[in-house]
C-alpha cells in the first residue's frame, strides 16, 4: 500500500534530478573533479611533508609553540598560525651530528639485525607453509589458511603486549622451554634476546600474509612443468630448485621489498618491549629513535634529518633489490 | 525518424608520440559526404581500420568530429552530447550493465533521461521485451543469458527509448554463424516494422549485401561508394569495391591493351567487341559465377576442386594469377588438368591500372524469373 | 615402487605435521590472551615456587575489566569507541576518494595524467611512519591537533588505494560507459550507477585493507592525540607507562582489542585476500 504512494513520489524526485542535471554543463574537466579530493589530500598531507621534512632538517626547533606567528581575527573566529618554538637555521649541523651519532648507528644496526633474523625465518616458514597448502594431499586447506592469516589482523600494540606477557619472567615461554630442558631466557632484559623477540613477534604477525602471496604465486605455476620434470626423473628437491624457485622469483622479490620497508617502519613492537622494561639500546629501532628524538627530546630538526637519512637508505635498499632481480 | 547528413566529415587523431606517422596525425575518416534518408537502413562496410566504426561513433557523439558537419534533419549536432542527440546504439559486445537485471538494463535510459512515470516505463519495457521475445528473462542478470539473448536485450534497450536513429556497431560479430543468420533477419524485420533510420556497421560483406537498403563502402577513411546492394555489385565505382563485395571475390587480371585486344602475361587474350580502352594497361575483373570452364582448353591449370553439393568451386592458375570459378556440379576437372576459360563481355569489369576507377562494369541483363513484382 | 610410496608418505606426513605444528604455535598467543584476560595478575605468571601459570580460563574477566575502566588516564572503553568511529569514517572517506580518483585515472585521458600517476606510484614505497614530523607541524598549524580529523585526513589519500582502484576499474569495458552515456548518464551517474556497483568485491577488498590500516596505526595517533581521544593502540600503551604494569588489565584490554577484530576478519578475509593479491600480483 505504501509502495503505491511511494512510487509517484520517487518519480517526482527523479524528474527534479533530471532537470537539475540538464542544467549542469558537462565540464571537460570531469576527470579533474573526480581526482581533486584525492589530490588535495595527497598534496597537502603526503607530498608536502616529503619536501617539508627535507627542508626542516636544516633547522633546529622544538615543535609548535603557543605563540602566534600571526593571527587573523574574523569576528567570531580567530585563526592562529602558531610559531615554531625556538626556530633556528643551522645548515648542515644536523647532518654532521648524524654522522657521529652512535645511537643512530646502533639503532640502524638493531633494525638490521631484526631484519636478518626475521626475514629468513619468515620467508622460509611462509614458503614451507605455502608449499604444504598447495599440495594435493592437504585437507582442510581453507581452515588452515584462515587461521594462519589471522595474526595479520591483530592490533600491533595489543599483540605486542601479549607477547611481552608470554615472554616475561615466569611467562609461558619459559615454561615451554623448561619442558624441553632449556633454562629460561631473559627475553626482556637480555639485549640479544630482546631483539630476537621483536623479530619473532614480527614473524608471528606477517608469516600468514606472505604465505598467502606465495601461495597465489605457486598456484600460477603451470602443473605441466612439474609433470615434464617428473617424467624426466626429477626428485622433489630438484623440482623445487629448478622449477618452483625460478617461477617464484617475482613474488619473492615483492615479498622481500615489502618486508624490508616494513622492518624499517617498525615502531610498535620495540616500543612495547621497551615500555615493559626491555633493554633500550639493543631494541631501539631507527623509527623508535626518531620518535624519541623528535617527540620526547623535542628536537624536531634533528629528527627530520634522521628521517631524510632513513628515507635515503630505504630507497637505496629497494633499488638494490630491484636491480638484483 | 530522422535523416542524417554527413558533410565533409573528418576525424583525425593526434599521433605525436609515434615516430613513423607523417604530420603526426592519423586520419581515420577523411572528408565523407553522405546523405542518409529518414527510415533508411544504411550499412557501412569495409575492412578493419577503414573508418566505419569511427564514423558511426562520430554520428553517435562518442567521438568529436575534427572537421565537417553532422546534421540530423536540419540541426547541426556536432556539439551535442550523445544523450542530447536522440540516438540509441547497440554495441558489438552488447555492453549490458552486469549488475542490473534485464528489466533494469532496458529501462536504464528511460529512468535516466525521460519524464515517464515508473508505471509507464514498466509497461514500455514489458512491450519491448515481448517484441524481442525475452519477456521471461526480465528478472535475470546478463551473466545468466546466452549470447543471442544478450543481443536481444541490447536491442531492446535501444528500441525502448524510441530514438530517432539506431546505430549498430557490428552487433552480430560475437554470435555463431547460425545465430547470426537468425538475428540478421530479425533485425531487418524489426527495422521494417519500426521504420527508424538505422546505420549499421559490419566488416562482413554478406551481411551488408543482405541487410542494407544502401551500402556505403569505406577504405582507409575514404568513402568509396554509396549505392543499393545490386548496384554496388554490378557497377562498383572502383577496383576496391569490386574486390571487397562478392564471395568468393572477383578474379582480377593485369592485362595490356592493344586496341581491342586485352592480353594477360600468361598469353591468355580477349577480344573486346563493344568497348574500347584508351590506356595501354588495365585491370580486368570477372566474377567467379561468370567464368566458364571449358574442357580441352589451355588457359588455366586446375589446382583445387571444391564440390559443395549444389555447385562447384574450381580453383586454378592462369599464368601467375590465381583464379576461381563457380560452376554447375557437372563441371568436374581433375587437379593438374589444363582447361580453357571464357566469359561474356557484358559480364566483365575493366578498371584503370593506376587509379582503380571503373572503366566498364557489368552490362548484362538481369532476367527476372517471374512477372514483375 | 614400495619405496617410492613410503618416501611419498613420509613427505606428506612431515608436511602436514609441519603445517599443524606451526598453526598451533601461531594460534597459541591468541588462546593465551583470551585465557589471561580472565586471570588475576597473580595467575598470569609462574610464582616463585615454580607454580605454573594457569592455562585454563579463570573467572576474573569482569574484575579485570572493571579495574581497567577505573583508570581514567587510559580511558580504554572510550578509546574503543574512538578507534571504531575513526576507522569507519576513515574507511568510508578513503574509499570514496580512492575510487573517484581511480576512476578518473582509469577511464579518462587528460594532460599530465602520466606524471600524476608516476607521482603516486613513487609514494607507494614510502613508509608512512616517516612523515610523522612534518605532518605533526602541518596538522598543528591547521588547528586540527587532537581531533578525529587529525588521524583520518592525512591518510585518506592512500596511494595503494587509488592504485588498486585504478587497476580494478580498467577492466570495465569502455563500451559499457559509452552505452551509459548514450542512455543519458552524466559522468557522475556513470561513476555512481555503473562503475561502482560492478566493483563491489574490489571495494570490499580495499575497505578491509583500509580499515585494518587505520585500526593499527600507532605512531601517528600517539603523537597527535591527547587524553579522551586516544585510539586503542595508544590506550594500551598508556597502560604500560607505569612502573608497575597491571598485567591483568593489560591482557583484558588486549583481548578486547584483538578478539572482536578476529571474528570480523574471519568473516571478511576473503576480501582481504583479494585485495592484497590484486595489488601484489601486479608487481
Amino acid at each position: 500500500m505504501s509502495r503505491q504512494l511511494l512510487v509517484p513520489l520517487l518519480d517526482q524526485v527523479r524528474f527534479k534530478r533530471e532537470q537539475l542535471k540538464d542544467r549542469l554543463p558537462t565540464l571537460p574537466g570531469t576527470p579533474l573533479l573526480f581526482l581533486s579530493p584525492f589530490f588535495l589530500l595527497f598534496g597537502v598531507f603526503l607530498a608536502i611533508p616529503v619536501f617539508y621534512t627535507f627542508y626542516l632538517s636544516f633547522f633546529t626547533f622544538q615543535g609548535v609553540s603557543t605563540e602566534a606567528l600571526f593571527a587573523i581575527d574574523i569576528g567570531a573566529y580567530q585563526i592562529m598560525i602558531p610559531e615554531m618554538a625556538n626556530l633556528q637555521y643551522v645548515g648542515l649541523d644536523n647532518y654532521r651530528r648524524l654522522l657521529t651519532d652512535s645511537v643512530f648507528y646502533q639503532s640502524l644496526l638493531n633494525t638490521a639485525i631484526i631484519f636478518v633474523v626475521q626475514v629468513p625465518l619468515m620467508v622460509a616458514l611462509a614458503l614451507g607453509l605455502a608449499l604444504v597448502l598447495n599440495a594435493a594431499y592437504t585437507r582442510y586447506k581453507g581452515i588452515f589458511r584462515s587461521l594462519l592469516l589471522l595474526p595479520v589482523s591483530a592490533n600491533t600494540v595489543a599483540y605486542s603486549a601479549v607477547f611481552i606477557v608470554i615472554a616475561a619472567e615466569g611467562g609461558i615461554a619459559d615454561i615451554a622451554l623448561g619442558a624441553v630442558g632449556i633454562s629460561p631466557i631473559d627475553w626482556l632484559s637480555d639485549g640479544f634476546w630482546a631483539r630476537n623477540l621483536v623479530a619473532f613477534m614480527s614473524v608471528w604477525r606477517w608469516t600468514g600474509y606472505n604465505m598467502i602471496i606465495i601461495l597465489a604465486g605457486l598456484q600460477t605455476i603451470s602443473p605441466s612443468l612439474y609433470e615434464a620434470a617428473e617424467i624426466g626423473g626429477a626428485t622433489k628437491i630438484q623440482k623445487f630448485r629448478h622449477i618452483t624457485l625460478p617461477q617464484l622469483k617475482p613474488i619473492m622479490l615483492f615479498v622481500f621489498v615489502t618486508t624490508t620497508i616494513g622492518v624499517f617502519k617498525k615502531f610498535a613492537e620495540p616500543m612495547i618491549v621497551i615500555s615493559s622494561g626491555g633493554p633500550i639500546n639493543e631494541t631501539r629501532t631507527i623509527v623508535y629513535y626518531i620518535w624519541q628524538v623528535a617527540f620526547q627530546n623535542l628536537e624536531l630538526g634533528y629528527g627530520s634529518a634522521l628521517t631524510v637519512a632513513l628515507v635515503a637508505i630505504i630507497m637505496t635498499l629497494s633499488l638494490i633489490q630491484f636491480k638484483v632481480s | 525518424m530522422t535523416a542524417i547528413t554527413l558533410d565533409g566529415l573528418t576525424k583525425s587523431y593526434d599521433a605525436t608520440d609515434m615516430d613513423d606517422i607523417p604530420d603526426n596525425e592519423i586520419v581515420a575518416v577523411e572528408d565523407v559526404d553522405l546523405e542518409i534518408e529518414d527510415g533508411e537502413f544504411l550499412v557501412f562496410v569495409g575492412p578493419s581500420g577503414c573508418g566505419k566504426s569511427t564514423t558511426l561513433r562520430c554520428i553517435a557523439g562518442l567521438e568529436d568530429a575534427t572537421g565537417g558537419e553532422i546534421r540530423f534533419g536540419e540541426t547541426v549536432v556536432n556539439d551535442l552530447r550523445p544523450r542530447d542527440r536522440d540516438v540509441a546504439m547497440v554495441f558489438q559486445n552488447y555492453a549490458l550493465y552486469p549488475h542490473m537485471t534485464v528489466r533494469k538494463n532496458i529501462s536504464f535510459g528511460l529512468r535516466l533521461s525521460s519524464t515517464l512515470t515508473t508505471p509507464e516505463i514498466d509497461s514500455r519495457v514489458t512491450d519491448v521485451a515481448e517484441m524481442m521475445g525475452i519477456e521471461d528473462l526480465l528478472s535475470k542478470t546478463p551473466d545468466e543469458l546466452s549470447g543471442g539473448q544478450q543481443q536481444r536485450v541490447a536491442l531492446g534497450r535501444s528500441i525502448v527509448r524510441e530514438p530517432g536513429i539506431f546505430l549498430m556497431d557490428e552487433p552480430l560479430s560475437n554470435l555463431d554463424a547460425k545465430l547470426r543468420a537468425e538475428m540478421r533477419t530479425e533485425i531487418q524485420e524489426l527495422q521494417n516494422d519500426l521504420d527508424v533510420t538505422t546505420v549499421y556497421v559490419t566488416h562482413d560483406q554478406t551481411e551488408a549485401m543482405a541487410m542494407g537498403d544502401r551500402i556505403a563502402v569505406l577504405n582507409d577513411g575514404l568513402l568509396q561508394q554509396v549505392a543499393p546492394p545490386e548496384e554496388i555489385y554490378r557497377s562498383p565505382a572502383n577496383e576496391f569495391v569490386a574486390g571487397f563485395i562478392g564471395s568468393p571475390s572477383i578474379n582480377f587480371f593485369d592485362v595490356s591493351v592493344d586496341g581491342q585486344t586485352l592480353t594477360d602475361p600468361s598469353g591468355f587474350s580477349y577480344e573486346l567487341e563493344d568497348h574500347s580502352v584508351e590506356d595501354d594497361t588495365a585491370r580486368l575483373g570477372i566474377r567467379p559465377e561468370d567464368l566458364t570452364i571449358e574442357e580441352g582448353g589451355d588457359d588455366m591449370t586446375v589446382t583445387v576442386v571444391e564440390k559443395m553439393g549444389n555447385e562447384n568451386f574450381i580453383y586454378g592458375t592462369v599464368g601467375d594469377t590465381e583464379v576461381v570459378a563457380r560452376t554447375e556440379v557437372t563441371v568436374r576437372p581433375e587437379p593438374g588438368q589444363r582447361v580453357g576459360i571464357s566469359f561474356a563481355e557484358s559480364a566483365m569489369y575493366l578498371f584503370e591500372s593506376e587509379t582503380g576507377a571503373a572503366i566498364k562494369t557489368k552490362t548484362d541483363e538481369i532476367e527476372p524469373q517471374a512477372a514483375q513484382f | 615402487m614400495h619405496e617410492k610410496l613410503e618416501k611419498e608418505a613420509l613427505w606428506q606426513f612431515g608436511g602436514y605435521g609441519f603445517l599443524v605444528a606451526v598453526t598451533m604455535v601461531m594460534m597459541f598467543p591468541i588462546y593465551w590472551v583470551v585465557v589471561a584476560s580472565t586471570l588475576p595478575q597473580s595467575a598470569i605468571f609462574a610464582g616463585g615456587a615454580g607454580e605454573l601459570p594457569r592455562l585454563i580460563p579463570g573467572s576474573n574477566f569482569l574484575a579485570n575489566a572493571e579495574a581497567l575502566a577505573a583508570r581514567p588516564e587510559v580511558d580504554f572503553y572510550r578509546s574503543m569507541l574512538n578507534s571504531l568511529v575513526i576507522a569507519v569514517v576513515y574507511t568510508g572517506l578513503a574509499l570514496l576518494f580512492c575510487s573517484m580518483g581511480g576512476f578518473a585515472l582509469a577511464k579518462y585521458d587528460f594532460k599530465y595524467k602520466r606524471t600524476l600517476f608516476m607521482g603516486i606510484l613513487g609514494t607507494l614505497l614510502l613508509p608512512t611512519n616517516l612523515l610523522v614530523i612534518p605532518l605533526f607541524l602541518l596538522v598543528s598549524n591547521m588547528g586540527l591537533s587532537n581531533s578525529y580529523w587529525a588521524v583520518i585526513l592525512p591518510w585518506a589519500a592512500y596511494p595503494l588505494g587509488i592504485f588498486f582502484m585504478k587497476q580494478a576499474m580498467q577492466s570495465i569495458p569502455d563500451s559499457l560507459l559509452e552505452a551509459a552515456r548514450m542512455d543519458g548518464a552524466s559522468e557522475f551517474q556513470l561513476y555512481y550507477r555503473v562503475v561502482l556497483p560492478s566493483m563491489k568485491s574490489s571495494l570490499a577488498a580495499l575497505a578491509v585493507i583500509l580499515f585494518l590500516f587505520q585500526w593499527n596505526l600507532f605512531l601517528w595517533p600517539l603523537v597527535v592525540l591527547r587524553e579522551g581521544k586516544y585510539t586503542i593502540p595508544v590506550a594500551i600503551s598508556k597502560i604500560m607507562s607505569n612502573d608497575m604494569i597491571a598485567y591483568d588489565q593489560l591482557m583484558v584490554a588486549s583481548a578486547m582489542a584483538i578478539v572482536p577484530m578476529f571474528v570480523v576478519f574471519i568473516l571478511l578475509q576473503r576480501h582481504f585476500v583479494n585485495g592484497i593479491l590484486g595489488g601484489a600480483v601486479k608487481e
